[in-house]
């Protein structure tokens, strides 16, 4: 704990050993702790076991922070949330002298006419309620998910689980025992402490039981799985058995005034006078009903607390401390007070009798916190101890049964009398339940009201309310740990991109260049002298063994086996049912190996791929994914030969590296492999290296290119790039139901092989009338292009297609794209409309149809 | 949905580390026919099922489990 005092709305609060942010705020006078939600009512301290809302407060900015269950700090910053212009002085009060104007369901009764009323309405209701507004631009802490195994998994680690996680252990069993708060913390020094620590001592020596403090248990899901909230992780708890020990809450009584601060349950007073050395009021009355109230008693009398009067039933008088007044079978009727508690009204043998108070300790009855068994519907869990207990019936006598949402007894009543007449559809009306204790404390209440009304015979109308996960308050970035994972993949040339000035962009996983300085200037580049590009995303394998080429040939749609050394051929893959999901380059070896080149994004899918039909087919064949070992610079252009030429001694003319080939060079003194490739549409040359020799080679291509005047490029100018030569883009162009044939890349597939994956399909589909193919597109009347992205290709009325890329073609000079469209009986549409535009659908590529610039 | 899945080569893991391959179905004819039954007609069981799966953040290797598609538990 950092040492010091921690700050309270502009004051300094000291903070003692042990204490909660409630249990100092407490000793330096705090009785308000929040506004309620609709009627800002004052709230102050009533469950002290992080159910109830009534502590939350906002803490270093957070609002919605449970007080009485956080452990205090020097320098925290510490404010109450609702209330105008603060908690203690809320005019917003008002609002609770309006509750008749604002009767139950409301929302759905009141501001509905006229339209425009709810709009106004729904702008002072949201100011007025909430917990306080969320944290802006706050530093996100890094929350991990974990999975973790065991046999039994016991939730709550009271004298029940404690008990329970013993005997498994005992059996032989591994055992995770989890509880919310560290193991006693929560409990006065008695005799229950004492059986807990006993027990906790044997729990610890115990190798079997991995115990999991402070962790609290958020559901139960098919598995069965619990996950479990830590301060910074998310564990994700996979058992055999489900032990459930969550013990039991005090039950949650209705009289008038019972929401008064200085209305405490026994838990929460005996431990602030225990632990915290505080007695909960100056004149203290006890309600106690039960054996554990009894304890509360005589805890807060040993802690010097002054209780004045104990309703205590005839078999727990003895019990009763000689300085304490026994009431005897007496009746609490009502508390009184305005914003605080000033008095009690008991009934003792038929007399009304009044009693002077400032605190009023309940401890009459116990409520099961069941909620994971109710939970469970797929999965068979244990219930022991308390939890296992029938709820008691708490007392309906008037005051608030939702704590949470400010739903009054008379709130209840007139739901049952307007027709809404089960413990579910009052919660859905009355939104009693909803609120963050979601039922702790108000659940059993609600059920008892509707099984009282209800007719006899209907036993659902007063069953609990169904259980939801989470059952605890969780942040949204703990949930979202296991997502939120962000693995920024990086190439070999990254700190060169850096230094260079680029901007860096997300692509499928990879960190990459967008564009150096303007896209372009990077895009003549390589269309009138030489580009480089940073390629070391693409995915590369080494293919080999006896049966490669089979492999290849099942795999890839087109003709694989005529492919001679030396030689490169685009080619795709299909799924079983025929549509296009990766492409790449397959380059044949001399030793009857394969090196593949495949797109960046679809790297780890093409690797699941190769080996699963090596393994589905039992072929002699070694995978080897070389992605991460190997970069790659593209160097494109009409003088890409003069500069790779200038840096090897190897022939790189056309004969000797023709298109669509490769070979090993040592380009630059970096042995490489350059393939010849057509993406970009002009002469290029991939430089397939090891990896570490990527910003030599670089920087030698650079250094080489400056009087050609070279320049690098990003995926911006790439874009551009492609488009002109009308090369698909998987995932952006496609969809994925897309044959080949819809894509035109029906020349990458052979038929005439006995068998390939998709080949089943194709053949049936290739019976059907084609109805969409992707087309290119130039557009008239369309300044840029770019606003034409995504946007539906009409004809008259009708939407017949849609544009999936869109650019402005320095080479056309207009603007170009590539999009769906649908055709019908007469074929397929020329001329559609796309917004303002004319789209006429032309061949592609738009740039150099016959490919000589490639080939160069 | 949580699985807990034994991977043959590195043992129970949790699901969130495996791709789902889809149903087992032999695949020992070329004959196109017949292939076109075992990719578009799966018998798609309710019940005790043979599937492919495949530990793509562990080992990277395929293998053939049988999973119970009602109650999803392995083995």
């Amino acid at each position: 704990m950092t040492p010091g005092p921690l700050r309270f709305e502009g004051r300094e609060v000291p903070v003692f050993d042990g204490d909660t942010v409630a249990s100092a705020l407490f000793r330096s006078g705090v009785r308000t702790f929040s506004r309620s939600l609709k009627g800002h009512r004052r709230r102050g301290l009533y469950c002290g076991t992080g159910e109830c809302p009534n502590c939350t407060v906002t803490v270093d900015g957070v609002p919605g922070v449970r007080s009485c269950i956080t452990p205090a700090a020097g320098g925290m910053r510490v404010e109450r949330g609702r209330g105008w212009p603060s908690a203690e002085h809320d005019l917003l009060h008002v609002a609770d002298l309006a509750h008749p104007l604002m009767p139950v369901g409301f929302y759905l009764k009141t501001f509905i006419r006229p339209r425009f009323a709810w709009r106004m309405a729904e702008r002072v209701i949201r100011r007025a309620t909430g917990s306080g507004p969320l944290p802006a631009n706050a530093p996100a802490t890094r929350t991990i998910s974990r999975h973790v195994r065991c046999e039994t998994i016991v939730v709550g680690a009271g004298i029940a689980g404690l008990t329970a996680a013993l005997e498994g252990a005992a059996g032989g069993e591994r055992v995770l025992l989890c509880d919310e708060f560290a193991i006693g913390s929560r409990l006065a020094p008695g005799p229950t402490l004492d059986a807990v620590r006993a027990l906790e001592t044997r729990a610890r020596a115990t190798r079997a039981i991995e115990v999991f403090e402070r962790h609290a248990a958020l559901g139960l899901f098919d598995g069965p799985t619990v996950p479990l909230a830590g301060s910074d992780e998310l564990v994700q708890v996979r058992a055999d058995r489900v032990v459930v020990a969550t013990g039991a809450t005090e039950s949650h009584q209705l009289f008038p005034g019972n929401d008064l601060p200085g209305v405490w349950l026994g838990r929460a007073a005996s431990a602030m006078a225990a632990l915290h050395g505080v007695a909960p009021g100056r004149r203290v009355v006890v309600v106690a009903s039960t054996t554990e109230g009894v304890e509360h008693l005589q805890a807060l009398v040993a802690a010097g607390a002054r209780v004045v009067a104990a309703v205590v039933p005839a078999a727990f008088v003895d019990e009763v401390p000689h300085e304490t007044e026994a009431i005897v079978d007496g009746e609490l009727v009502e508390a009184r007070g305005h914003g605080r508690l000033r008095s009690v009204i008991v009934r003792e043998l038929g007399e009304r009798r009044r009693i002077a108070c400032d605190a009023l300790v309940l401890s009459t009855g116990l409520g099961p916190r069941d909620e994971l068994a109710r939970m469970a519907v797929n999965e068979t869990v244990r219930l022991v101890g308390d939890v296992a207990l029938e709820a008691d019936e708490p007392a309906l006598g008037g005051g608030y049964l939702c704590l949470c949402e400010d739903v009054a007894l008379h709130d209840a009543e007139q739901a049952w009398a307007e027709g809404f007449r089960s413990a579910e559809i009052l919660k859905r009306y009355t939104t009693a339940t909803m609120g963050p204790c979601q039922g702790a404390m108000c659940g059993p209440a609600l059920s008892c009201f509707a099984r009282g009304r209800a007719e006899a015979a209907d036993m659902r109308s007063g069953a609990r309310t169904t259980a939801r996960p989470p059952l605890r308050p969780v942040a949204l970035q703990t949930l979202a740990a296991p997502v939120h994972e962000v693995i920024e993949k990086r190439t070999g040339l990254h700190d060169t991109h850096v230094a260079a000035g680029a901007t860096l962009g997300w692509s499928s996983g990879w960190k990459r260049p967008i564009s150096y300085a303007d896209p372009a200037d990077e895009y003549r580049a390589v269309r009138e002298r030489v580009g480089l590009m940073d390629v070391g995303t693409l995915g590369r394998f080494l293919i080999a063994g006896r049966d490669a080429t089979t492999l290849a040939g099942v795999v890839f749609a087109g003709r694989i086996d005529d492919l001679e050394p030396g030689r490169s051929r685009y080619v795709l893959a299909l799924d079983e049912g025929g549509y296009v999901v990766d492409d790449g380059l397959l380059c044949a070896l001399e030793n009857g190996s394969y090196l593949l080149t495949s797109t960046s994004g679809g790297a780890e899918r093409m690797d699941a791929r190769l080996r699963e039909w090596a393994e589905r087919l039992g072929l002699h064949v070694h995978v080897l994914d070389r992605t991460s070992e190997l970069g790659a610079i593209l160097v494109a252009g009409p003088r890409a030969r003069d500069l790779v030429g200038g840096l090897t001694d190897d022939p790189i003319d056309a004969a000797s590296l023709p298109y669509p080939g490769h070979r090993e060079l040592t380009v630059a003194g970096v042995p490489c492999r350059a393939i010849r490739s057509g993406f970009v549409g002009e002469l290029a040359f991939e430089l397939h290296h090891p990896r570490s020799n990527g910003p030599r080679l670089w920087t030698s291509l650079q250094r080489a290119g400056r009087d050609m005047r070279l320049s690098p490029f990003g995926l911006a100018a790439l874009e551009l790039l492609r488009m002109e030569k009308g090369h698909v883009y998987l995932g952006q162009d496609t969809l994925p139901d897309d044959t080949p044939a819809k894509l035109g890349l029906a020349r990458a597939v052979d038929m005439s092989k006995p068998w390939f994956v998709g080949k089943a399909a194709l053949e049936r589909l290739a019976e059907l009338p084609p109805t969409r193919r992707l087309a290119g597109l130039v557009f008239e009347g369309a300044a840029d292009g770019a606003e034409l992205r995504g946007a539906p290709l009409t004809i008259g009325a009708a939407v017949v297609g849609r544009v999936t890329s869109a650019e402005r073609s320095p080479a056309l000079d207009r603007a170009i794209g590539l999009g769906w469209i649908r055709g019908g009986r007469d074929g397929f549409p020329s001329e559609l409309r796309a917004g303002n535009a004319v789209a006429r659908v032309v061949p592609t590529p738009f740039y150099d149809p016959e490919g000589t610039r490639i080939r160069g | 949905m949580t699985l807990e899945i034994a991977c043959p080569n590195c043992g129970e893991r949790a699901h969130t580390e495996f791709a789902f391959g889809g149903e087992e179905r032999p695949h020992d004819s070329p004959d196109v026919a017949a292939d076109f039954e075992r990719v578009f007609h799966p018998s798609n069981a309710e019940g005790p099922q043979r599937e492919r799966w495949y530990h793509a953040l562990g080992c990277r290797s395929w293998f053939v489990l049988t999973r119970d598609t009602r109650t999803n538990r392995v083995g």
